[in-house]
């Protein structure tokens, strides 16, 4: 991408006196284009500015990773790293269970792999495990990051993330949530978690794939 | 509003715990860095900044002439306050000092009260009369873990930059508050059977049980609290006793003897 | 006949600075591990902190907005922050102030986003000398941007006063407590006022002129407020390529 395309813009900056160039993060106001957020302001046809942090807001279809924070009459209540709760229907459980039996599946701190089957206008949102690729996690570790950098952690067309799991020998499970599961051995675990926390804090910058690829050249050949 | 940690993160620490480490990379008995900037509120006669690994603490100390106690009328007052404001932690919340907060204050009081560390009849101005109060106010501003060590190294660090205003007052020279101890609180969880010094918040949040040993210039002990729902093995708290005097010594001559 | 000190002489106030002058003013950013968002802010002896926590989930429940996300401003001064020890705790002019900068900073936050949600805005005011209220809009405006919340602009905050029949910018505490009159403002970049408050004595006229060097004010307080924003990652980008051109 060319650098001339990019730069860093905060709530207010006047990006456009084209209106039609209005994109994500960016609002109109007397047909000239402002920004919304603080963050990189990318050039294209659109004006999308992608912000630097800020809260997950859950959109219907979502891969989230969530932790159980409660058990009610007949849902768990999942904490998934937002303002807003989801709920997680008994029925949307892999298996038939009974309400009695909640407990033994799924408890106080407990952690899921879920897709977000439902968000209303009133942010109730609605989880599901009905599907082969989720359900919980039991081994393997979590790692959080800004959800606003997981576009660069699955990279163009899923690029970065294939690139790390083929290298890193890991299952990784990304949550839009920026909720991240990795599963394998220890030591490839923990070079996974650090690599991910370097695609965080340098998301914004140019040539990150390629510097990653560089990176882990580096670390693997160094312990062989 | 507490957050609840996922069994992943409690077994990942667990079996840390297991190989003998800690998440980052500290042995059992190591503190994260610390630094201590001091006089950095002008308004407050001493003041200092601490950071303990990320946990940020600002504790400032006021000294104002004001009316003895009716039963210590020839000695100087110490007033102690901690607020756990919630800019510093999503889980604090506005209000009058909780239980916590009350009891934060009331261990950094007791290190410099039992100290012995101000010399109180030395603050008499007008015996019945009239006594310096050293306000000491506790400001926490970043809980990343163990705001009870770091507010207690604030409150000493503080009362040794402080200057006794007496010029304000017309009652002679302006001259540095005498400190005669220097108390040191050493914290540790237990989790698992080990003992884990300086906790960071994911430890604190495993644990249950919590050992402050606050010791003295001469390695004795001058406070002890245990706090949370666990318990404790006679063997756990010598063991802890032990390293908070060492951790404790070194601690005051690194950053508080110059 | 009353003793008056003079406040002016020769166009130089009593710190050496000219009437349209403020005082020198310092912006970190991030500097809370806790918080989503956080600035620190000094602007002459004033030293402040803010913090933003969320869009989070609403405590109470009934305080929750179906279709939009709450906004609560705390304003508290550390008991040490001020010449004579304060009591701890609110007391009624920060509640005021409180309500104040709440509402200067509310008119550029896009609460729609987050129905059912509060964001919630703490300064804490380490150490005062007359326009705490301002630095904490400053900092505060500075952490919502560092928090992600999503904003039509910054908003930038500053005083004028009137001392010696004159009107003067920024004033300190000196000038504040014995000075004619004080008005903080605060506005957006495109000059709309979200904060007025004024007290003590001015003619109209003068009460024009305060104004308009009060956004003169608002307007370097904001280019600051920016830069701080804009080097933190174009450093970052900086630092990068410089690797890349050693590799």
């Amino acid at each position: 991408m060319d650098r001339m395309d990019r730069k860093v813009a905060i709530p207010g900056d006047l990006l456009s006196e084209d209106k039609g160039r209005s994109g994500e993060g960016t609002y109109v106001k007397d047909d000239k284009v402002y920004s919304l957020l603080y963050g990189i302001a990318n050039y294209r046809d659109k004006i999308n500015v992608i912000p630097l942090a800020g809260k997950y807001v859950p959109a219907t279809g979502d891969n989230v990773i969530g932790i159980v924070k409660d058990v009610t009459f007949s849902n768990w209540i999942v904490d998934i790293n937002s303002p807003y709760d989801g709920l997680l229907h008994i029925s949307e459980f892999p298996k038939r269970i009974e309400m009695d039996e909640m407990q033994n599946y799924l408890r106080i701190g407990s952690s899921v792999m879920a897709r977000v089957k439902d968000v209303d206008s009133t942010m109730k949102v609605e989880l599901t495990l009905n599907d082969r690729r989720l359900g919980t996690l039991k081994t393997g570790r979590i790692i959080e990051i800004s959800h606003t950098r997981v576009p660069r952690l699955i990279g163009k067309g899923g690029s970065m993330i294939s690139m790390l799991k083929k290298e890193l020998n890991c299952n990784i499970f990304v949550g839009q949530n920026g909720r991240i599961w990795v599963n394998g051995n220890e030591k490839e675990m923990d070079l996974a978690l650090k690599t991910i926390l370097i695609i965080e804090k340098e998301a914004h910058t140019n040539g990150l794939t390629d510097r990653i690829v560089e990176f882990l050249r580096t670390e693997t050949s160094a312990r062989s | 509003m507490s957050t609840v940690v996922s069994e992943i993160r409690k077994d990942y620490l667990y079996n840390l715990m297991l190989k003998g480490q800690r998440a980052d990379g500290r042995t059992f008995n190591g503190y994260r860095p610390i630094s201590i900037e001091k006089n950095v509120v002008q308004k407050a006669e001493g003041s200092a900044l601490v950071k303990l690994g990320k946990t940020q603490v600002l504790v400032g100390v006021k000294i104002q002439p004001g009316e003895p106690f009716a039963d210590t009328p020839n000695r100087g007052v110490i007033i102690t306050n901690a607020e756990l404001v919630p800019l510093a932690s999503p889980s604090f919340e506005p209000g009058p000092p909780n239980e916590f907060g009350i009891e934060l204050a009331r261990l950094v009081d007791r290190g410099v009260r039992e100290s012995k560390s101000l010399d109180l009849d030395s603050l008499c101005i007008v015996p019945g009369e009239k006594v310096w109060i050293v306000f000491i106010d506790v400001h926490i501003l970043d809980d990343c873990g163990n705001i009870m060590d770091a507010s207690s190294l604030g409150a000493i660090a503080a009362l040794l930059t402080a200057t006794v205003p007496a010029k304000k007052f017309g009652l002679g020279e302006d001259y540095p508050l005498p400190v005669n101890d220097i108390p040191i609180a050493t914290t540790a969880v237990v989790f698992g059977g080990v003992t884990m010094f300086d906790p960071d918040v994911d430890e604190e949040s495993i644990a249950d049980t919590k050992l402050t040993v606050i010791t003295r210039a001469d390695g004795s002990i001058c406070g002890m609290q245990k706090s949370g729902t666990g318990v404790l093995t006679q063997d756990e708290i010598y063991r802890i006793v032990d390293i908070a005097c060492e951790n404790g010594k070194e601690i005051r001559e690194k950053f508080l003897e110059s | 006949m009353e003793d008056k000190i003079t406040f002016i002489k020769d166009g130089i106030r009593l710190d050496g600075r000219r009437v349209d002058e403020a005082r020198p003013i310092k912006v970190e950013v991030g500097v809370l591990a806790r918080a989503d968002g956080s600035c620190y802010l000094e602007m002459g002896n004033n030293k402040v902190i803010a913090a933003v926590y969320g869009p989070r989930e609403v405590h109470p429940r009934h305080l929750q907005e179906v279709s939009r996300a709450i906004v609560r401003y705390r304003y508290n001064m550390a008991s040490f922050s001020v010449e004579e020890r304060r009591r701890p705790g609110p007391d009624r002019r920060s509640y005021e102030l409180s309500k104040v900068s709440r509402e200067a900073l509310s008119p550029v936050i896009l609460t729609s986003y987050f129905p059912r949600s509060v964001i919630d805005i703490f300064v804490e005011v380490l150490q005062a000398d007359a326009g705490t209220r301002t630095a904490g809009i400053n900092a505060a405006s500075v952490a919502l941007a560092d928090a992600g919340i999503p904003m039509k602009s910054l908003i930038s905050s500053c005083a004028a006063g009137k001392v010696d029949d004159q009107i003067v910018l920024d004033p300190m505490k000196e000038e504040d407590n014995f000075g004619q009159a004080d008005m903080p403002i605060a506005m957006t970049p495109g000059g709309e006022i979200t904060l007025l408050q004024m007290d003590g004595h001015m003619t109209v006229e003068e009460s024009h002129r305060a104004m308009e060097l009060a956004m003169k004010g608002c307007r370097d307080i904001y280019n600051m407020q920016r830069k701080v924003l804009i080097d933190r990652y174009s450093q970052m980008e900086n630092a990068t390529r410089q690797e890349e051109a050693v590799i």
